[in-house]
This record gives C-alpha cells, structure tokens and sequence, in this order.
C-alpha cells in the first residue's frame, strides 16, 4: 500500500503537547550543555586529586593537578561556557533577563566586599591568604540564590 | 504596576502556560506579571497589546490619575 509522505507527516504531526518553541529548545540546549560541560569537568577534576583528602570537595583544594588536565580542563570551561552563555542569552525571556542581571550585580557585590577585605586582613596577618575559589564559589552561591528568587518568587 | 492580565486571560480560557507559548516568553514571566512582581519591557507590552487586540494602557495601569479625564 503506498502512502503519501505528506499523509504520513500530517499524521505525524499530531503531538499531544504543544511542540516547544525555537527559544525554548535553544534555553535547554543551553542549561544542557553548560551542565553537561560542569559534570564533565568536575567528575574529571574529582579523578585527578590524588591527596584523597578532599574528596567530593576537589574544586577548594589547593594540591597540584597534573598539566594535561589543567590545559584541557581550562579550553573545556573557555569554549564550554562561551558557547553556552551565547546559545543562553540568545534564548532567555526578559523577565529571565532581569533576573539574570541583577544576580551578576549581587554576586559582582559579593566579590567587590570580600575580596579587598580578605586581601587587607591576610596582610595585616589577620587572616589566612584570600582563596580564589571560595571567592569565586561564594559569588556563584550568591548569584544562583538571587536568580532563583527573582524568577521563581 | 498593575494589569489587567489575569482577567483577559481567563476570559479567553487561556492557561499561564498557553499565554506564555503566544507570547514566546516562560510561564514563569506571565506569573510574574499578573502579580505585579515585574512590569515587562515595551517590546513584551506591544506584543501583549497585539495578542489582545487593544490599547497598553488599557492593559496596564500605572497609577496616574491626571491628564486623561475620559
């Protein structure tokens, strides 16, 4: 029995949801990779530590990673992220938009009090060194907490 | 600011998720402006006013009283 490819496609073409729109499949694609490329890196940073005493922890040590890992890990977040923020901010509403704003001005806040004040009272030997990572970790917590209020409130 | 938008919506039977597929927006922005916790930007107010089929100010509401005496 021949059937008509257009047949076969409008039948097809019943799907029960309404089918996502251009911008949602490029916000997904985008959320999908940047996650993707986060668990790549990370379960790959995990294999790396060697000290066993940070386990689940690898992204606050300070031990030494090997050099491949540290040239490929670092392409991998570059290109990753760049990819991913282009395909984000090509897709996002502006209500998102909004709250994606005002998430960078808080966590930028966030770095711009801890960071001179850590940095004055290490050198005043008040505190230990300032940390890199827990700086940048505590902008990022700062960041997420602000974007999940303002577009989930 | 406030908006006429959760009425217009509900005479038409129209979900939060269904608005926010017309408009091309998440249903997470239309909740937002129906409670008044963001007022959308002029290209999102234009777009309503089209879907709509009527004037942005007689969807949203700024509050001021003077001016227009009609």
């Amino acid at each position: 029995m021949m059937v008509s490819k257009e047949a076969t496609m409008s039948d097809a073409s019943k799907p029960a949801k309404r089918p996502m729109s251009p911008r949602r499949k490029r916000y997904w694609t985008a959320l999908g990779l940047a996650g993707a490329f986060g668990g790549v890196l990370g379960a790959w940073m995990q294999m790396t530590q060697t000290d066993g005493a940070t386990i689940g922890l690898a992204l606050l040590s300070n031990s030494a990673l090997p050099a491949n890992f540290a040239i490929g890990s670092s392409i991998v977040w570059v290109v990753g992220m760049a990819i991913s923020l282009i395909l984000y901010h090509r897709s996002v509403d502006d209500h998102e938009e909004r709250a994606y704003l005002w998430a960078g001005t808080a966590a930028w806040y966030t770095l711009t009090l801890a960071a001179p004040t850590w940095w004055v009272l290490h050198r005043a030997s008040l505190a230990p060194a300032p940390d890199v990572m827990l700086l940048f970790l505590g902008a990022l917590a700062v960041n997420a907490i602000v974007w999940l209020w303002l577009k989930y409130r | 600011m406030n908006n006429k938008l959760k009425v217009l919506r509900a005479m038409r039977n129209w979900s939060q998720a269904e608005l926010a597929d017309r408009l091309d927006v998440s249903r997470q922005a239309v909740n937002a402006i129906e409670t008044g916790k963001y007022d959308p930007s002029l290209p999102l107010a234009f777009k309503l006013a089209r879907l709509f089929d009527m004037p942005i100010e007689e969807i949203f509401d700024d509050g001021f009283e003077g001016g227009d005496d009609e």
